[in-house]
């Protein structure tokens, strides 16, 4: 029963790489090969992706109706959380969350900008707006 | 320009891939099961304080480097490891330890890894691979996920290495520096075997081993009432994804300890070990089972056989046969 065992398809089914995969089968046995994986997997990263990208336009039509700061929407697109936006560009969450409202991020000075800027990893002008 | 004469073999986790990839180099050669046992892979952790990307993290794996860190150890391998603080000071170590001749274990986070599968990139900074040469800004790199070798350049490979957030790598590299001839590995068998029981059932602390499974079996019982159909799929997609997705190849590492546990009986002419290894095999099918109804419940297809208080029955019998499994390892001799 495909439920019960670790399948390991060798036609490109799901998945994009082949991996060295372990199972163990009826007779005791354990095996290892290469494959693709197998549904379940498929679903399971299918549905964080899918998640990510909710997240993502969620945030981007909130910039856009000025409820919030492109911060939101850059560390959405970055996968980050606060905590995790806070320890990539060296600021105290509290203030990232601080920065994360429209008009305080108006008044943010260049160099704090800059620290924001090199962890998504773009310009500060791209970091102003959202496409 | 160097380019060491290495021979990539492909794994199922990362770490014990690496560590095993690496003895082999010093002609000390042990299968990745083996690697991974003696170093105490296997684990089980809940930990609903600490959110990872929007949900509880749950932990099938020991700390990062502990696997290395602890099998050679317990092998009587020396070692070096170092961490830096500026990114420049590691990239020129590295090229200095290449150029000795060894080839060196590398800590790294898989969001910016250019030859990753994009489905894979999230912001996870315990990965490992191997560096064995490079030529002009140009690293070769064994990555024990993927099937082939491949390059990264100078500045791809500072960026990994020095990744931000939870367990920032901090350019962590690692190499074996002396390989003594005619290992025992029998007793390093028996302490890997000890330390993994005991990380299973002997701490005592209630998030941690089989514990951890049956608290979480707990937790998975009100999610759907506390947090709504949406958020506790996405919940339990998340376990399942720690258990299924990138290097545990399957049911978070109990296929692999079960093999160890096969090899070990051999190894220390132990049958009982075999009769473990039977049943580790049977509860990873659990786990397989648990995961395969699990991803089938994220997929919105509401069963009642598929409901949260189901998948919960099974963990906490996934729990109940590891914590038996384990109490008869702790009595190894």
């Amino acid at each position: 029963m495909e439920e019960n065992s670790n399948p390991v398809y060798k036609d490109q089914r799901y998945g994009q790489s082949r991996e060295l995969l372990y199972s163990y089968d009826e007779n005791g046995q354990y095996k290892k090969d290469v494959g693709f994986h197998g549904e379940p997997d498929r679903i399971i990263l299918q549905q964080a992706w899918d998640h990510f990208n909710d997240r993502i336009e969620d945030a981007r039509r909130r910039v856009i109706a000025g409820k919030v700061s492109p911060i939101v929407y850059y560390m959405e697109k970055f996968l980050a959380d606060p905590l995790n936006l806070s320890m990539m560009a060296g600021i105290s969450i509290w203030k990232v969350k601080w920065h994360s409202r429209p008009g305080v991020f108006k008044r943010l000075s260049e160099k704090t900008l800059k620290k924001y800027a090199d962890a998504f990893n773009i310009s500060i002008e791209q970091l102003k707006k959202v496409e | 320009m160097i380019k060491l004469d290495f021979e990539h073999r492909q794994a199922g986790h990362c770490e014990s891939g690496v560590t095993r990839n690496l003895l082999h180099y010093h002609k000390f050669s042990i299968s990745e099961p083996m690697a991974f046992g003696i170093g105490a892979g296997l684990f089980f952790s809940y930990l609903p304080f600490l959110k990872m990307q929007h949900a509880p993290t749950t932990s099938f794996r020991v700390w990062p480097g502990q696997v290395f860190d602890r099998a050679t150890k317990e092998l009587g391998v020396k070692t070096a490891i170092h961490t830096f603080r500026n990114p420049k000071d590691s990239m020129d170590k590295l090229n200095e330890i290449l150029e000795q001749g060894f080839p060196v274990g590398l800590q790294v986070g898989t969001y910016h890894l250019p030859f990753f599968p994009p489905e894979y990139r999230m912001h996870y900074n315990m990965h490992n691979m191997i560096a064995y040469g490079h030529d002009n800004g140009t690293y070769f790199i064994s990555d024990t996920l993927m099937e082939n070798l491949v390059e990264i350049t100078y500045e791809d490979l500072m960026r990994v290495r020095f990744a931000k957030g939870a367990f920032a790598p901090q350019g962590r590299m690692y190499y074996p520096t002396f390989v003594p001839e005619n290992i025992d590995i029998k007793p390093a068998i028996i302490k890997g075997i000890r330390k993994t029981a005991y990380n299973m059932v002997g701490i005592p602390f209630p998030l941690i081993g089989a514990k951890g499974i049956r608290y979480l079996a707990g937790r998975m019982r009100k999610w759907e009432k506390k947090l709504g159909p949406e958020k506790a799929s996405y919940y339990l997609g998340q376990v399942l994804r720690m258990e299924e997705e990138v290097g545990t190849a399957g049911a978070g590492f109990r296929f692999i300890f079960g093999a160890f546990l096969e090899e070990a009986s051999t190894v220390l002419n132990q049958p009982w070990l075999k009769e473990i290894s039977v049943e580790m095999g049977e509860n990873a099918n659990k786990w397989r089972e648990f995961s395969y109804l699990g991803s089938r419940n994220c997929k919105k297809r509401g069963k009642p056989d598929q409901s949260y208080d189901f998948l919960a029955d099974i963990l906490l019998e996934v729990a109940n046969r590891e914590e038996k499994i384990f109490r008869k390892l702790a009595k190894i001799k």
